[in-house]
């Protein structure tokens, strides 16, 4: 019997999609180990609620740790809470989101407290024998490694939207437990000082099924206006290259790149954007991508699906056109 | 103010897919005609180190793991700014994972003796697991701060600012600390001049090998690795690009959108 155990943290609100994603992939992991149990670890302030879902969504056991000073989501004191969790449940393995919380913080953190192994931003998996093969990409996305973590528990973080959540099945039962932790003891040495968080306007790179993003050959802050009256009409996010973004044409949080978002949308529209390795780190998981580039050298061109040689400026505005009279029928 | 800021040296990251080529027996990329660099986010904690040195008195020390060639990186951290810099090397270090990484970090740290914070990047731009600073810090009992994009001391302890989607955070934190940094518009990593590099490849930079750091090689994990890159492979992308053809941009368009509506992406 192997226990995988997901987790997820979640505001009383709003559990993240990637809660389900990750729940997705412990099913999966569990079936093809057989006789996998997917337990799930709620963490946050007010989320018994949320267990139910889990269960839909593909749990056969939820464990919730509620407590008010998990508000804030401070990375000790989550990562103080989960560690408690995971010596309480004693699971097989450990599936993290691979955000900036778990994926940065809180998983490698407790994979060093329990002396065990780790392997970061999966998007899939393998069973050799009785081996986990934790599939990732490397250098950038131009290789892809298998590596194996040993250890007494095994613990991944999962990229975003490497797998997609279950369809929710309201007859699926499974317990929804509460675990007595004392997570006011747990002591953070970092403490929040402040949060400055607008309500992003508009769809977010990480959920966004349609992405437009600009590059250098935008020219400047204004070929982005372009691009935003696109992305209002198919309903996208608006992403950059890494040069978009040092030129302040976008925001860096809207960076698309090795050192930006990764991401992977249905369609990624490249608009005036050469396809360097740094930006396709980001975009080649993306499940179309069309390119749109005056020189038809341009090595987008080379993992483009669709390919439009021409200046932006013949384009973009009579493809907005086209798109909202096609959309609007 | 004394900040130590972790360094990888990598193989240029930005070569396009044709030259790119692996070992798959080594398991490792193969370096051909390509640059060495320091990794990218390696690169822009230094930036952040060095911003706070021109802000605060203070010195940066830059230290690495790597084969000889890996004083390139350091020469070039000199040029940038480092006051110090060290090269951790040894035949022994060769096979090693994340843990033995931060094992032999958290020793250089301690024979360093004093320091108010080390910086190491969010994550090498070669294997990308973001794995050494958290160990680092765990390893060491520092408090962590992660992804990070600037800091600034305040009443004796240091703030971060932490990039979140749609805002920031201000972190606050005792010294000595560890810290990962992460990119945002403050950081862009400044160059380093040929010039710059030239002078500094003249300073005489100090090697430690595992006998200076006492560190005993089983202990380490040279034989217990517990993070194993088994297989790497270059993935098959069979991709022949469609291009939309016509006489004029709006008609290019017009067939565009037509074709995503029939790929139904539309």
């Amino acid at each position: 019997m192997t226990n995988i155990l997901t987790f997820c943290t979640a505001s009383a609100q709003e559990l993240p999609r990637t809660a389900l994603e990750i729940l997705a992939a412990g099913r999966q992991l569990g079936d093809k180990l057989g006789n996998g149990k997917v337990q799930a670890a709620l963490i946050g302030p007010d989320v018994e609620e949320h267990g139910e879902t889990l269960v839909h969504h593909g749990a056969d056991e939820v464990f919730v740790a509620s407590h008010p000073r998990l508000q804030d989501h401070e990375a000790d004191v989550i990562l103080g809470t989960l560690q408690t969790v995971v010596q309480q449940l004693g699971p097989d393995v450990v599936l993290f989101p691979h955000d900036a919380l778990s994926g940065g913080n809180v998983g490698p953190r407790l994979a060093y407290r329990l002396g065990t192994g780790i392997v970061t931003d999966c998007v899939g998996f393998e069973i050799k024998g009785d081996t986990i093969r934790w599939l990732r990409p490397v250098y950038g996305g131009k290789a892809m490694a298998y590596m194996v973590a040993s250890g007494p528990v095994q613990l991944a973080t999962m990229r975003s939207r490497a797998f997609e959540p279950l369809p929710p099945d309201s007859a699926r039962q499974g317990a929804v437990h509460t675990l007595e932790i004392d997570v006011g003891a747990i002591s953070s040495p970092v403490s929040l000082v402040e949060r400055t968080q607008e309500k992003m306007e508009g769809i977010s790179l990480d959920q966004a099924q349609i992405i437009v993003s600009g590059g250098r050959g935008m020219e400047d802050k204004e070929g982005f206006s372009a691009l935003e009256r696109l992305a209002q009409v198919l309903g996208a996010a608006v992403g950059g290259s890494r040069p978009a973004a040092d030129l302040g044409w976008v925001p860096h949080s809207q960076l698309v790149g090795q050192t930006g978002k990764i991401v992977a949308p249905n369609l990624y529209i490249a608009v005036a954007i050469s396809g360097a390795p740094q930006h396709m780190a980001g975009a080649g998981s993306s499940k179309t991508i069309v390119a749109i580039n005056k020189d038809e050298d341009a090595p987008i061109f080379k993992v483009a699906h669709v390919g439009v040689v021409d200046e932006w400026q013949n384009i973009i505005p009579a493809l907005t056109a086209a798109c909202e009279e096609m959309l609007s029928d | 103010m004394h900040i130590v800021v972790c360094l990888k040296q990598i193989i240029d990251p930005e070569i396009p897919p044709h030259v790119f080529q692996i070992d798959p027996v080594e398991k490792k990329q193969i370096r051909g005609r390509q640059a060495l660099l320091i990794s990218d986010f390696d690169a822009i904690a230094l930036e952040v180190a060095l911003q706070l040195k021109e802000k605060v008195d203070g010195k940066v020390t830059a230290i690495t793991i790597g084969a000889a060639d890996a004083v390139e990186a350091l020469h070039t951290a000199l040029a940038m700014g480092a006051d110090e810099t060290v090269l951790i090397s040894d035949p022994v270090f060769e096979e090693i994972d994340s843990f033995g990484k931060a094992h032999i970090l958290a020793a250089a740290l301690h024979k360093l003796g004093q320091f108010d914070g080390v910086l190491c990047g969010r994550q090498a731009g070669d294997v990308e697991l973001g794995l050494v600073g958290p160990f680092l810090a765990e390893m060491t009992g520092l408090p962590c701060v992660t992804l990070a994009a600037n800091m600034e001391p305040e009443n004796g302890k240091m703030r971060f600012r932490r990039p979140i989607e749609g805002g920031y955070e201000i972190l606050e934190t005792t010294t000595p600390f560890l810290a990962t940094i992460t990119n945002d518009e403050s950081n862009v990593a400044r160059y380093a001049s040929v010039r710059g590099i030239r002078k500094a490849m003249r300073t005489e930079i100090p090697t430690w090998s595992a006998a200076d750091l006492a560190l005993d090689p089983a202990e380490i994990g040279l034989e217990t690795a517990q993070i194993e890159m088994e297989e790497l492979f270059v993935p098959e992308r069979e991709i022949r690009c469609e291009f939309i053809a016509g006489e004029s941009g709006p008609e290019k368009a017009q067939q565009l959108a037509l074709r995503l509506r029939e790929l139904k992406l539309l």
